[in-house]
Formats: structure tokens, sequence, C-alpha cells
């Protein structure tokens, strides 16, 4: 017993750790994660199939170094390809290719995978329509849900803490007034207002302000869940013997608060915001795919998925043009995991 | 003995309806002046795209605008929008050319439709697993609804209608074609819309009933002699029902948000699909009237699952008010 607890404590550190190295590599280094620039058009090869990657060439030679063969588009109306087996063009690590600017600060073209020749690509997930890498989009679109998801929980979980502390701290009227608040946002139909919120904006906004206005419409719609729970937290632990006694040697009201309350419900408010974090990536995966959040160009993975409302594709490729959808499902998977853990090893809501 | 008997409109119920009444009407009044502002100063209306045809003149466009008041300050729009929805007129959709009224009122019976479906399915599969484990206590049935709550808490419903509409399309060249509107692609819907519903009131109600299988008044109708099954759905399941009610009020704003993809995606004509095209032609008083009619709706949902808690349950009507 003893030890299958720690052999799966031991696990979900693990579980965790890899996780955090994920997102952090695709935040920081998605581009060059992405074999091709995310923008970049081959107009000779739209909606081209996965790249099949050989090791055995068309003599029957067995090579160590996985290659790939170049491809002809032989029918453009129902975009079939066949592969020319004249030459091998081998996969290398860190090649240089389309150049992009890592964090913003310096500029760099080195890719961590690829072919040496840019005119032969590897499409590990096939190419969209205007032949652009369907995998180097990948990359780019979960880097901006990531962001966009983290910063909104972090930015809403500070909200709802806030709410939630001084609601549990003040009398009555205060707390009854925020909790009324509190309970009729959470009765809201959340996507309904935050369509109709986007609405009040432009459709088409660069990026970076559609990044923001979506973090700030989440922050605004998904705050009452924390603020909910950080009360009752508050409200539990002020009746803990400790607090009476920090009370009884003098300490200050915003002293006990961040002293002694805060450390202790910290834990369970983690929890929550785990629970958080799938609701605000799904919400912006939702505006992207309806058309009102990130608009093309760049990609996201709600926009990447309105590619299958091409249904002759879909019928040709459905997992291709679906591998965003597998990508959340993983990623919403692996969250659900982690706060289901942080349930279980006890650190989550015991207080109420 | 009639169970119901027991009940009177007593002093708390009557000051819990006074209490959530003013919270509606605060509700209503909050989401509709944020909306309307926010509408109102959005960055065009319905006619600003006409701007860029150049048969249309820009007198033309001033006389539209007239037309619809849409030249008037905002908070005169407002008022006169107020006034006119207290005689229950919503105003004129701008795209659809009918009034808003009768035109989201018929959608949303669609979309209830398609919602009533999911939570049946959703609340048939929970509660039929919760039962079953309460009653045998199966290690591997536990181990399977934990697996079921996690898959199904996972699945988002944009990637399960995206599934599903592939589905579709790969069944249309096969020997069934699966028809937008039909029967089958209604359930196939109301399923996809089900899903993440499953975790919440699985998890719930499997939780609860676990809990309350140990309680004193279990054990005392145990020691009765009543059978096992007799015992969880009579005694055990109505101490658990209420948790599970509170969970379905919540539930429900995210079930009209729900609808919004997967009417979308399989093409249900209800509200949701219905709320995505008000937008995108920026449709205001119809954006407006889907804005109202839905937090209204979801309130009154919510106000019937507390008033059905408090029925239920005979401790809450002394508690809920103090």
């Amino acid at each position: 017993m003893e030890l299958e607890a720690r052999r799966r404590r031991r696990l979900s550190t693990a579980l965790k750790v890899g996780i955090a190295i994920v997102v952090v590599g695709i935040v920081i280094f998605g581009d060059a994660i992405a074999p091709y620039g995310y923008e970049k058009q081959v107009r000779n090869e739209p909606n081209a199939p996965a790249s099949s990657i050989h090791f055995r060439d068309a003599e029957g030679n067995i090579h160590l170094r996985p290659f790939v063969y170049r491809r002809q588009l032989v029918d453009r109306l129902g975009y079939g390809y066949e592969e020319m087996s004249d030459r091998a063009y081998p996969l290398s690590m860190l090649v240089r290719g389309d150049e992009y600017s890592l964090i913003g600060l310096f500029s760099s073209d080195i890719h961590i995978f690829g072919t040496e020749d840019p005119e032969v690509r590897i499409t590990l997930l096939g190419t969209d329509q205007l032949g652009r890498d369907r995998f180097s989009r990948l990359v780019i679109a979960l880097r901006f849900s990531l962001i966009v998801c983290l910063v909104g929980t972090l930015l809403a979980s500070l909200i709802g803490i806030i709410v939630g502390m001084i609601s549990g701290f003040s009398g009555r009227l205060v707390d009854s007034a925020l909790m009324g608040i509190t309970d009729s946002v959470m009765a809201l139909p959340t996507l309904i207002l935050i369509l109709a919120a986007r609405a009040a904006f432009p459709l088409e906004l660069p990026p970076f302000r559609a990044a923001t206005l979506l973090i700030m419409i989440f922050a605004l719609a998904g705050w009452a869940e924390m603020a909910r729970l950080a009360r009752g937290l508050v409200r539990a632990t002020r009746e803990q013997d400790y607090v009476a006694a920090a009370k009884g040697v003098g300490t200050s009201e915003p002293m006990i608060l961040f002293r002694h309350i805060f450390p202790n419900i910290a834990p369970a408010l983690i929890t929550q915001a785990t629970i958080m974090l799938p609701y605000f990536l799904l919400s912006e995966v939702a505006l992207s795919f309806l058309g009102v959040g990130l608009q093309e160009p760049v990609p996201s993975l709600g926009n990447m998925l309105a590619a299958a409302s091409d249904l002759g594709q879909l019928q040709q490729h459905p997992f291709l043009l679906l591998s965003p959808a597998v990508v959340i499902f993983i990623f919403v998977l692996f969250v659900r995991l982690i706060s289901a853990n942080f349930q279980r090893s006890g650190r989550g809501s015991q207080l109420v | 003995m009639n169970r119901f008997a027991r009940i009177r409109p007593s002093y708390n119920v009557i000051s819990f309806v006074i209490r959530k009444l003013v919270q509606g009407i605060f509700m209503f009044a909050a989401v509709s002046a944020i909306s309307f502002a926010l509408l109102a100063n959005a960055g065009g209306d319905a006619f600003t795209a006409l701007r860029d045809n150049p048969q249309v003149s820009d007198a033309t466009i001033e006389r539209l605008r007239e037309t619809y008041g849409l030249d008037k300050p905002v908070t005169t729009r407002y008022f006169k929008w107020l006034t006119s929805f207290v005689t229950g007129d919503m105003g004129e959709s701008i795209h659809f050319k009918v009034p808003v009224g009768g035109l989201v009122l018929s959608k949303l019976f669609y979309t209830a439709l398609l919602g009533s479906a999911a939570l049946l399915i959703a609340w048939t599969i929970a509660l039929i697993l919760a039962f079953l484990n309460a009653l045998y206590k199966n290690r591997t049935l536990s181990r399977f609804i934990e697996l079921l709550i996690l898959m199904t808490a996972s699945m988002p419903r944009i990637a399960l209608s995206l599934f599903a509409l592939a589905f579709f399309v790969w069944s249309s060249q096969s020997a069934f074609a699966v028809q937008s509107g039909s029967g089958i692609s209604f359930a196939i819907s109301a399923f996809v819309l089900a899903v993440p519903l499953i975790a919440l009131f699985l998890a719930q109600s499997n939780s609860e009933l676990t809990a309350a299988m140990n309680e004193d008044f279990v054990k005392l109708a145990r020691s009765k002699g009543l059978s096992e099954s007799t015992v969880i759905v009579r005694h055990a399941s109505r101490a658990a029902l209420n948790p599970l009610l509170t969970i379905f009020g919540l539930s429900l704003g995210g079930i009209i948000g729900g609808t919004v993809i997967v009417e979308t995606i399989l093409g249900w004509q209800g509200l949701g699909a219905m709320t995505v095209t008000a937008i995108r032609v920026r449709d205001v008083p119809l954006v407006m009237g889907i804005v109202v009619v839905t937090t209204v709706a979801v309130w009154l949902g919510n106000a019937l699952a507390e008033i059905l808690q408090m029925l239920n349950d005979p401790r809450l009507r002394d508690e809920i008010a103090s």
C-alpha cells in the first residue's frame, strides 16, 4: 500500500514535470520545433497527405537514417500525389530553413528537424489547401492557445481569489452582495455571452489584440467559481485554532490573511485553476472555430479545425484534418489527470 | 401518507422565492444593459458593410439607420428597447426580417429538445452506473467508472462533434447515409452534447451515493430488513439527489453554450447555430434577444432546480433562508 502510494506519487511528479517541459518547450521553441514557417505557402503542394518516412529504398537497401521522397501532384482535382522514388532526401536534425524570431528577441533559422533540400518537404500531417505544412501550423497554434489559456486562467484566478477573500473576510452585507453577484455570474450562459461580447469588437483583429481581448473576456466570464471556492476556504480557515492564536497575539487582519490563511488554502486554489484551464482552452478553440477568435493566416487550434468544413478533404484525410482535435483531447486529458491527482493526494479542497 | 402533504409554503420558501426574483431582475438588468452598451459601441452595425457597396448611397444608409433607430444615443435606445421588451416586443431581426421574440423562442424550442435529450442520456448513464456501483461495490466496475469519468471529461464537444461529422461524411458514401435533421443525426448530436455531462453527473452521483450509503438512516433502513436495492433507491438516492440538482442547475449554462458548437457543426437548426449567424452578420436586436432569452431561461432552470431541492429535502426549507 505504502509502496504503491509512493510509486503513484513518483509517477505523478514525472507526469507534471513532463507536461511542464512540453508546455514550456512549445511556448519558447515552437518556431524551432515547427520545420517550416506557418505562413509559408507552397502552391504546387495543396492538400497533400502526410509524407511517408522510409527506411528502405527502391532497391531494397535498408538505411539507418530515415528519408522521404519527392512528391508530385498528378491529379489536380482530386489532389492525388505520386512519390518519385528516383532520389532519397534524408532527414536531418538542426537544419537551416525559414527565419523566425525566438521569443521576439533574436532571430534564427535553425529548425530541430527537417530535410536539407527546402524544395522537398517533410509534412508530418500533410498540407492544407494553400500548401502550408499542417504540423508546423499545429505547433504554432498550440503555442497560441497555451499562452491564451494560461494567462486567462491566471487572471481569472486572481480576480476570483481577490473577490473570494474580500467576501470571506467581510461582514454579512458585503459578503451576500458579492456572493449574489458571483452566483449570478456562475449561472450565466457563458459561451453565449462570450460570443456576444466578442461581437462587440471588430471581427478581424491582429493576433496580439485578439489574444488580449480573448484573455480579458475569459477572465471576466470565468472568475466566479474561483471566488466561491476562495470564500468558502477563507470562511473555514478563519475558524481554525492557529488563526485564533495569531489573532490572539495581535497580528493584523491582512497579515493573518497572507501569512496564515493564504498558504493553507493555496493548494486547493491551484487545483481549481487546473480545473479551469481546459475551459479557457476550449473557449478559445470554439471562438476561433466560429471565426471570431484568431484569424487566418495566424493558425489557432480552432481555425485549423474550421478546415474540416471542407467535407471532401474530411472524407479523404479525416485524421489529418482533425489532428488539432486530437491534440486538444490529449491536452485536456493530461490536465484532468493532473487535477485528479491533486485532488486525490489530499491537497485538494478538503475544507469545503 | 402523501409525502407532499408535509410541504407548506412556509415563510422561508416565500422569502427564498422573493430573493430569487430579485436576483433574476438584477441579472436581467445587468446583462441586458451591459450587452446593449457593448453592442451599441461595436465597431459597426448591420449597415456598416453597405458602405462598401457603390450602389447604396450614404443617404440610403442614413435613412436605414434612422428607420431602425440607430442614430439615437445609446441610453435612449436602451430604454426604448427595455420598454418594448416589457410589452413582449424585442424588435425585428435585421438579417431575418422577422420579430426577434418569436424567432428566438421557436429556435429555443429546438435547442431545448436537443438539451433535454442530452440530459436524459447523461442522467440515465450516470444513475445506472452509480446505482450498480453502490449495489455491487465491485472493484472493476468502480475502476471503469473512474476511467469513464476521465475520458468523458476530457472529450471536448468540439472534437467529438467533428469526429461525428467525419463519421457522417464517411457514412454518406457507404450503405447508410446520415442526413442532417434526421433522427440519427439528432441522436448523435444529443449524444455529443451529453458526453461532458456524463462525467459531471457520474462523478457527482457516484460519490454522493457512496457517501450516503454510510449514513445512519441508510443503516437503519438496512436493519429494518429492506433489500439492498430498495435501500439505495428509496433512502440513499433521495439523500444523494440534492447535490445532483445543484449540478443540474449549474450545468444549464454550459449546455446552452455547448449547443453553439454542436449545432453549428452537426447542422441542428437551433438557437446555438442561430447565435453564430447573428454575430457574424452583426444583427444587434437578434443578439440582444438571444442573450436575454438564454439568460432568463438558464435562471429559470436554476430557480427550478433549487425549488426541487427544497421539495426533496425538508431540512433545506428551514435552512436555506437563514
